[in-house]
This record gives structure tokens, sequence and C-alpha cells, in this order.
């Protein structure tokens, strides 16, 4: 039976960046086909929104605070699921930081602290959580599942925050290599490569006029909505995808199949 | 469950196709025969097709139709010679008349050839091409051509292989028909996505009934032992991807080709 397949019942996750956006609603997700979440985050007050939320649903959650650019914290938010819970099966990092310090700058004025931060949070994050938390799934002996948040931006020009494509970039390469070295122990590791997606509705018609003219760009004729990648995580998450590793889910409203541009133009033959 | 963004459907309802109509084109073979009954477990109704107008395959339709039945689910059984558009376009228009529209279309064409280049004939050539890459598009343009007439649009999953991006030895033809479909996939879903129809590609990596490997046991292959997970995939771990694809919570994934194999390829 193929929804049983998608099931997450009795499966423990790990969800870093939880407190908003992506990462809430994909913390939301993975509990609502029943497993449990470590949620993870900088910032307290959104993460124990998100676990008091879970917890409404009537599944189990606790909240973290992890700064996921110290591999420390990273660690000891692995042990925390394991004390919690008793294992791990699900390691989803999607912490990360869209804008670079430094964004819009001239190349020459981007400074060697903006572009080091942005990697750490970005793409050195990844590679922490996914060391610590494989460690554990292999001692466990039942496998487990490793998904990384990349974005589109590394498939296409992003002279906005140049660091950001590249560390992002750098976030499909280690999955790729991840999944080579932990398919023996039967972790599978995989990417979500989200185009343009809104963290959260718009609060203001400002934001609206905003998402509607970028979205007038993309096949779908609008940005994506953070609540749609959850579906997206529970199907890499479980059992349903279990031939799927080292792969990129690009979920983008169709922006990158057609990609004759980097960014905020559709061309079309005239018919 | 409702939170900022609405009453959306975050967990397993996710997933859910009651009331979906759904067409399988090429059910009497493994993969497609694996999505057909999938989407009927997740609740769609399901015609199955079959791609030629072979008797034994329509039969192999046939029984994958009384097990749809059996689950409950409304199916029909049609037969169809994919490599003729008009032919599939008739086929299409009734089963979206019986049906009053049709909400999700899989292409499962599956027609391999392993042969030198050289050795490789006019008429090897063009069969393969109009099965795998013309008849996918006979089904893309058909299946449109009743979704655009809805307000909902619908999903369009075309099943296709590794070796449309990757290439392999002694089957060009088959390559380069399959490397069709995935650009094919692309351009229809920046041509329809306004349309609110998304097009997707899920393409197969060794599986065990791949007619490119022969024996997929790993001890008597090479092939499969070089996959990663070390074993040949089964048509049961590609058709839970068919589902997700197929349902109202995919919306935003267009044109994208989805790869389930094992590892082999990591693509992207």
């Amino acid at each position: 039976m193929v929804l049983e397949r998608l099931k997450l019942d009795g499966k423990v996750a790990i969800v870093t960046g939880a407190g908003r956006g992506l990462g809430r609603q994909m913390a939301l997700a993975l509990a609502e086909a029943g497993a449990d979440v470590v949620c993870a985050a900088r910032t307290a007050s959104q993460i124990d929104r998100t676990k008091s939320d879970i917890e409404a649903l009537g599944h189990r959650a606790v909240a973290q605070s992890t700064d996921v650019r110290d591999s420390g914290q990273c660690d000891a938010l692995v042990q925390r699921a394991v004390d919690e819970y008793g294992k791990l099966d699900i390691m989803l990092s999607n912490a990360g930081i869209g804008d670079m310090r430094g964004a819009n700058a001239e190349l020459w004025d981007v400074n060697d602290d903006d572009w080091h931060d942005t990697l750490d949070v970005n793409l050195s994050s990844a590679f922490y959580c996914a060391r610590a938390a494989s460690k554990v799934m292999a001692a466990q002996g039942h496998g487990g599942a490793i998904i990384n948040l990349a974005s589109g931006t590394a498939m296409r020009a992003y002279p906005m925050s140049f660091g950001y494509g590249a560390a992002k970039a750098g976030v499909i390469a280690i999955t790729k290599s991840m999944s080579a070295m932990l398919v023996r122990h039967n972790i599978r590791v995989n990417c979500i490569i989200p185009g343009f997606v809104m963290q959260a509705p718009p609060g203001n018609e400002q934001a609206e006029i905003f998402a509607q003219t970028r979205g007038r760009y993309l096949p779908a004729q609008r940005l994506g909505y953070a609540w749609e990648l959850g579906p997206l995580a529970i199907f890499l998450a479980s059992d349903a995808s279990s031939y799927v590793t080292g792969q990129g889910f690009v979920i983008d409203g169709g922006g990158l199949a057609g990609g004759l541009a980097p960014m905020g133009f559709a061309p079309e033959v005239p018919v | 469950m409702k939170n900022e963004w609405g009453d959306v459907r975050l967990g397993i309802d996710a997933y859910d196709l009651s009331g979906k109509r759904a067409l399988v084109l090429g059910a009497g073979a493994p993969a497609g025969r694996a999505i057909a009954l999938a989407l009927g477990e997740a609740g769609a109704d399901v015609t199955v097709s079959s791609i030629s107008n072979d008797g034994d395959e329509i039969m192999r339709v046939k029984r994958v139709q009384q097990e749809l039945t059996k689950m409950g689910r409304k199916s029909t059984t049609v037969a169809t010679d994919i490599t003729l558009g008009a032919g599939v376009q008739v086929m299409v228009r009734q089963v979206a008349k019986a049906f009053d529209g049709l909400d999700i279309m899989i292409n499962a064409p599956d027609l391999f050839l392993g042969k030198a280049a050289e050795s490789t004939t006019d008429v090897e050539w063009n069969k393969v091409m109009q099965t795998n890459l013309a008849g996918t598009f006979h089904g893309c343009r058909a299946a449109a051509k009743e979704m655009l007439k809805q307000e909902s649009g619908g999903r369009i999953i075309n099943v296709t292989s590794v070796l449309g991006e990757r290439a392999i030895a002694n089957a060009a033809a088959y390559c380069a028909a399959q490397a069709g479909v995935l650009n094919l996939t692309r351009a229809l879903a920046t041509e329809w996505g306004p349309r609110k129809i998304t097009v997707n590609a899920i393409a197969a990596g060794w599986m065990d009934y791949s007619a490119a490997i022969g024996n997929p046991d790993p001890a008597a292959n090479q092939t499969v032992r070089f996959v990663p997970m070390k074993r040949a995939g089964t048509a049961d771990e590609i058709a839970p991807l068919a589902v997700y694809l197929a349902s109202d919570s995919c919306g935003y994934i267009s044109g994208q080709v989805m790869f389930v194999d094992g590892g082999l390829t990591t693509h992207l």
C-alpha cells in the first residue's frame, strides 16, 4: 500500500532552521506524517512555537537552540535526539541564510568575513549535521535519510549574493559524494533545490505585488509556498524513496526547466 | 492542518488522489502497472491502456484493471497504438469523456533496443523513436487537449530512463529517444505551466525488469554491481514518486526529471 510507505510513524527527525519559513513547514509535515521532531534554530522563541504546534497535532517534539555554524552545537543537536528519543532516522539540514552579508556589493567589496560566514552557515552546516547524524545512523544499523537544502541559485548565475549560490552548489556536491560514501550503511542522502519560494504569506500589499511580479516569469505564474516543501520532505524521508539517493529535487515552478535567462525573464517563441 | 498558510495538506493526506481521474499508457509493463496500482491505492480512478495492439500486452493491461476494480476503483481497459498520434488522441478523448475530465496522465512506453549503432537499421531507429519519444509526445498532447479545458489543469508524468541523461554503448537509438523525452518534458512544462498543467519525468535506473541489463541478480550482473545500492530497483520503488507528482500538493514542481536509480547517476 503506497500511502503506508510514506508514513513516518516511529521515526525520529531533526530539522534545522525549524523556527520559520521552509524549515518550519517541513518540521510540521514530518510530524504530521508521524515522526517525532527535534526542532533546531538559533532563535529559541521561534522553535518553541514550532514545537508547541507539533504537540498540538498530537506528536512529540523538542526544541534545541543551535547555531549550525558551530560543529560542536551540531554534535550536541544529534545527541539531543538520541537522548530524547533513543535514535535518529532523519536529518533535515535546512538552516541557511539567503542573503550574503555584503549582498549587492561590487565583487571587490565582498570581504573575507562575508565570504566565510556565507559558506559556514549554508555549506559547512550541512556537513557538520550530516557528519554527526550519519555516525549515529550507521551505529544504529538500520540506515537513515539525510536531506539537505540547496537552492536554484546554485544552478544559474546569482549576482545578488554570489557566495550563496556557491555555498548551495557545494551542498549539491556534498550531497552526491555523501550519498556514495554512506550507501553501504543504508543511509540515503538527497537534497531539495527550491527556486523562488515565499517563506511566509505576503504580509502587505508591497509583498503581494513583489510576489506577483516575480511569479509572472515562472511557468507556474506564481512563487512557491513554503508549505509545498513539506510533502516533498516526507517523500525523501520515507521508505517511499527507498531507491532514491544522491539526487537533487528541484521545486521551482518550472523556472529552471526554461532557464534561457538567469532570472526574471521567460522567453517564448511568438505564435 | 491549519497554519499560517491556511488549511494545507501537510501529512499523508497530501498524497490523497481520491476523485482524481487518471490514465496510464503502458500499464501492461512493470513500471506502468506499478504506477497504475499505486494511483489506485491513493484513491484515483485509473483507466489503463496498452501502447500497442498486441493481444498479450492488452491482456496484461486487463489484469491490472481487474486489480484496480477489486480495490473499488472505477477502471477500464483501453488499447491503443502509441505510435499513431491520431489514435491516441481519439482514445484519450473517449476516456476523458467517460470520466468527465482527466487529471493525471502517465506516459510509460518503454521499447528498448540493444544493438550496435552501426548495425541499427532505419526501421529499428524509427520504431524506437516512434514508440518512446513520439509516443510520449502523443500522450502528452492528447492529455493536454483535455486538461487545457479544465480550470484545474492537470499532471503529466513521463516515465523515462537514466539512459536519457547518461549514455551506454549499444543502445544509441534508445539513449537518443529518452534524451528527447527529457527535454520534451521541460519544453511542455514551460508551455503549459501557465494553464496549471505540470509536466515531469521519472527516470528509472537499472530495474529488475530492465531489458537493458538482462539478469538483474547482482551476482551474475556486473552492471548491477556498479549501482551504489548494489541491487536493481523494483517497479514498486518508482510508483510512490508518481503518486507524489500526481498530487495536488505538487503544484510547484514542473519541468523536472527525477531519478530513481539507487545512486547510479547522482544527478543534479
